[in-house]
């Protein structure tokens, strides 16, 4: 233990480091943070210290309405969409790994294709597409198309890729079969990857602008990221209101992330050998 | 017995129309609780003294969202989505109007477009028909700290009726007296190059919609202005529109030139009442320039699809296309000045403004509205205007006025291809 | 251990495992044919068509023909590759450093460092943009201080000039994604048994050997991920660009996306033409990337 307390100037230099980048990284979010606390006036003169306005912006914000709405349906959305992709992209994943062969790999190969277009050019198709499927204003329309990503399912492919074939043999001479062996044996397992891949998920989910804006139209389906951006249109903007509201709709993110990251531990993998 | 019969029927025939009409419902799409929600909320309450069988819902949706939903739904032929209202900014109209031809309603005998500012309605005819009924007033003016043009000898009067040039002069003693900016913009000077152009009776195309740049005098003139602008030192070039608003919230800059709309943001500097001064907007030095100009304002129009279009243009009409006073309840409340003529008779719009020093702002923005010239807008004037100052900024940059309108003419022409 | 990334025992797949193992990926196929490569096949077929809003006509392939002559979508590829070439490595340089640094069990308050690091992608891009357009404008912190202690005698034109913009867009890129990528790397580096450091520290291996021989090589996967993730996410860049500069001063700052959107959505709708741009982003994608894989992949 004591051995611990002493100060190595390597260890000190790597604090500092550390320190200067999460000041750099987190002084945007402070400043939302304090934002939210002044009013419009204060904020575009550059105040950078807390103020006495927290109340008037969130009466402000509850007397605009819909707040609950959009909040739920926002974390509604991301956490339906998360646990669903995570689930049949990193099957998918798994299997073009642990099932590895010419074609798998071919088709592998197609299917990274089709992350490589930007969505606004396939905007328009997928409108007409949904809304000829009826599909419009429901939470199936807005899922579908995230249901299995190129990204996850790339992203578990290249992280099974790490994962030690042996337990899938061993696994397989128990009787197990194949299916149980992802579920019970590499899920648990790949806990960091999945707690990664959850965060960057339930993050794409919860910011998504386009696909909702269109998808997503009647009132009852408001989604924060659009319900934050109605703000911003006026004529006159209220600042503090605008820096409330993007301050609310980061926490769910912040809390997801600080949860999952705790699985970030080294030997997860090496304890299970 | 027949008679009765026949009573039953038409009985039965009125009260199903009677249901029908209760059931009738408009969705509208617009921006801006303060200001176009709110006119539209107090509309509503006038209609529905007039025919209380109209339900109407309206749907906060950004002004760029307004336009991607449209875009989404026009161009992939689903128009089921699409409300019955949508408010529209004025210089996209020409373009949905146009490229999307037959999914906006004409309006042309329903509404009495007699009583608009004729800059507005033009914003909004294709083909000689006409898709929109005129709503906020986009007019131009100079809106300039008296105190500032005191203390440097000058006073409203002498800001009034003048060139460029002369503002310039004025702009440079007054940084000299008070050592701030005497003009607040944002950068790349968009704003200028449309309303500049506007002012001088000219626009980006000719009376055929081709491009007219690289031998436009007005376009040329705006350019030398604006470079001008920029070298004298006087502006301040705001990066952001937050920048921009704070620059004369915090006294940094003496003066904006803007679209009328900006007064809510200007009246926000409590500790300034009393301190400003409104007067129209300074002209080019070419033999068509004018004072005033527009920019921005944003008309109503009704999609084609919608299944109620009559219902929504007759709404629009007795509202906001008849209604003295309901435009005396919107400006009192939220500001939103008129684009409807006879809404100046109005006791409102005479009444002193003590943040402008009991001045008749609203009198006098309703006067220059009226001789806003009128010009022939066209389907790309965002292109246009994007094109012109992607040209001055290589004139910034030591390109030559000629090289860089040149540019610009061949840019626009290519995207018109 | 046998990782799967290394050679593979021959023969241990018989034929009917290897059938089972499509069950596994079918479902994200079906899903992904239907719903991504049918709007794509659409959309390519939308690229043939010339004019505008709903005036479209057949027209080859002049919508590819016409790209060279644009002159924003020969600066804004420009603009793109500038990006990608600057920006992609040292990003990923340094999510790597910071994860291995954060993967210290020892370290104090790794918890919150990696929770501080990962704010910028929790941050709304509003309150971002505002902040950093303000310290980079005329008369913003950067050049008040840079003046104050005598640096410049003029301010620094970082949002008025291109070159200063653009490098403004990179940081920009750097603060937004670093601690996004760095989640990766943390969740790859949990593989890596702990004891191969120990046995590398009794070898006497130096922390950089130890970075270039054991780190690296064994997070080549999560490495590669990364790579083509962010290839294909520089030359898709939008929201910074929208958000910071919308594309200016002129075209400056303007990348391939911002110029397909603006083509969609802003202005006069040219579906076709914007498609056919889509397009040839969609094919500079997959030629990088399948360099990338076959690189990476080598064993």
């Amino acid at each position: 233990m004591r051995r611990r307390l002493h100060i190595r100037p390597q260890r000190v230099l790597k604090h500092l480091f550390l320190i200067l980048v999460s000041f750099l990284s987190a002084f945007p979010f402070y400043w939302m943070l304090s934002s939210a606390t002044n009013d419009t006036a204060d904020i575009i003169l550059g105040r950078v210290l807390p103020g006495r306005h927290l109340l008037v912006n969130w009466a402000n914000l509850v007397s605009a309405g819909k707040i609950g709405t959009a909040f739920f349906n926002s974390v509604r959305n991301a956490v339906v969409l998360t646990a669903l992709s995570l689930f049949i992209s990193s099957m998918a994943g798994y299997g073009f790994v642990i099932f590895r062969d010419k074609w798998k790999n071919k088709v592998m190969g197609v299917l990274m294709l089709s992350m490589m277009i930007p969505p606004a050019a396939t905007l328009i198709p997928m409108f007409r597409m949904f809304s000829q499927l009826g599909l419009i204003n429901t939470l199936a329309g807005f899922m579908l198309p995230s249901i299995a990503t190129v990204f996850l399912i790339f992203m578990f492919r290249q992280a099974t890729q790490s994962f030690p074939y042996e337990i899938v043999q061993a696994a397989r001479i128990d009787g197990l079969g194949e299916f149980n062996i992802f579920l019970r044996m590499f899920m648990p397992i790949m806990r960091p990857t999945y707690a990664a891949a959850a965060i960057v998920t339930f993050m794409n989910a919860w910011n998504s602008y386009l696909w909702p804006l269109v998808i997503l139209q009647s009132p009852d389906q408001l989604t924060l990221p659009i319900y934050a951006g109605s703000f911003r249109g006026g004529y006159v903007l209220d600042y503090g209101l605008i820096m409330l509201v993007v301050t609310i709709s980061t926490i769910p993110m912040l809390v997801i992330f600080f949860a999952l990251q705790r699985s970030f531990v080294v030997g997860i993998l090496g304890s299970v050998k | 017995m027949k008679k009765l019969i026949s009573l039953l029927l038409v009985t039965v025939l009125l009260l199903s129309a009677a249901s029908a009409l209760a059931q009738t419902k408009l969705t509208v799409w617009c921006w801006d609780p303060a200001f176009n929600i709110y006119a539209m909320e107090e509309a509503k309450k006038v209609y529905a003294l007039i025919n209380p069988d109209v339900e109407i819902e309206v749907i906060e949706t950004l002004s760029a969202d307004c336009e991607t939903k449209q875009t989404a739904a026009l161009s992939s032929g689903q128009t089921d989505t699409l409300p019955d209202i949508v408010l529209m900014q004025d210089n996209s109209g020409r373009r949905f109007l146009d490229t999307f031809p037959g999914a906006y309603f004409a309006m042309d005998g329903l509404v009495d477009y007699d009583n608009f500012a004729t800059y507005k309605i033009d914003k909004f005819t294709s083909e000689g028909k006409r898709y929109a009924v005129p709503f906020d007033n986009g007019v131009a003016a100079t809106f300039v700290r008296t105190d500032y043009l005191e203390a440097a000898g000058f006073t409203l009067a002498d800001l009034t009726d003048i060139t460029w040039d002369r503002f310039i002069e004025i702009g440079l003693k007054v940084k000299e007296a008070t050592g701030q900016f005497m003009l607040v913009t944002q950068t790349g000077y968009a704003d200028f190059v449309s309303m500049i152009t506007q002012s001088a009776d000219f626009w980006f195309f000719d009376e055929e919609g081709r491009p007219n740049i690289n031998t436009n005098p007005a376009v040329r003139a705006m350019v030398e202005v604006i470079v001008k602008l920029h070298e004298s030192g006087i502006v301040k070039e705001a990066v952001d529109w937050s920048e921009y608003i704070a620059s004369f919230n915090n006294g940094s800059a003496a003066s904006t030139i803007q679209g009328c709309w900006i007064i809510g943001s200007i009246v926000l500097a409590e500790d300034q009442a009393g301190k400003w001064g409104v007067t129209n907007i300074p002209r080019l030095d070419i033999e068509s320039g004018t004072n005033y100009s527009s920019q921005g304002g944003s008309s109503w129009v009704v999609p084609a699809s919608s299944k109620n279009a009559e219902v929504a243009v007759d709404f629009l009409s007795k509202t906001f296309g008849e209604s003295v006073e309901f435009y005396q309840t919107i400006l009192q409340s939220s500001g939103a000045i008129a684009t409807y003529l006879p809404a100046a008779e109005g006791p409102a719009y005479a009444e002193p403004h003590p943040f402008f020093n009991g001045q008749k702002v609203f009198e006098d923005l309703m006067g220059y509205s009226a001789k806003v010239p009128l010009v022939k807008y066209g389907v790309y004037n965002y292109e246009a205007r994007d094109e012109i100052v992607i040209a001055i900024e290589a004139i910034f940059n030591g390109t030559s006025i000629d090289d860089a309108l040149n540019s610009a003419q061949s840019a626009i022409e290519f995207i018109m291809e | 251990m046998t990782a799967l990334g290394a050679p593979r025992p021959r023969g241990g797949l018989d034929k009917r495992t290897a059938r089972k193992g499509w069950l596994f990926i079918l479902p994200a196929v079906l899903l992904i044919l239907a719903l991504s490569f049918y709007p794509m096949i659409q959309a390519f077929l939308l690229s043939l068509q010339k004019g505008s809003g709903n005036n479209l006509s057949y027209g080859g392939l002049s919508n590819y023909q016409r790209l060279p002559r644009d002159a924003t979508y020969v600066a804004a590829l420009g603009n793109t590759f500038y990006y990608l070439i600057i920006q992609v490595p040292i990003m990923l340089l340094l999510a790597l450093i910071l994860a291995v640094m954060l993967n210290d069990s020892k370290l104090m308050g790794r918890g919150i460092y990696r929770t501080l690091i990962f704010l910028p992608c929790a941050t709304s891009l509003v309150s971002c943009s505002m902040i950093f357009l303000q310290l980079f404008s005329n008369n913003g912190l950067l050049n008040n201080l840079f003046m104050r202690w005598g640096w410049v005698s003029e301010p620094i034109p970082f949002l008025t000039n291109a070159v200063y913009a653009r490098l403004v867009i990179i940081v920009t890129m750097l603060w937004r994604w670093t601690g996004y990528n760095m989640v990766f790397y943390l969740a790859g580096l949990q593989s890596i048994d702990h004891q191969i450091y120990e046995a590398a520290r009794i070898d006497g291996a130096s922390v950089m050997q130890q970075f270039a021989k054991i780190t690296v090589p064994l997070l080549r996967p999560i490495i590669l991920f990364t790579t083509v993730l962010s290839t294909n996410g520089t030359l898709q860049l939008f929201d910074e660009v929208r958000i910071m500069t919308a594309g200016g001063p002129g075209v400056g700052t303007a990348t391939l996306s911002w110029h397909i959107y603006r083509s969609t959505f802003e202005q006069v709708p040219r579906f076709g033409y914007a498609t056919a741009m889509a397009f040839t982003i969609f094919v500079m994608v997959a030629v990088l990337a399948f360099i990338q894989m076959k690189v990476g992949e080598r064993t």
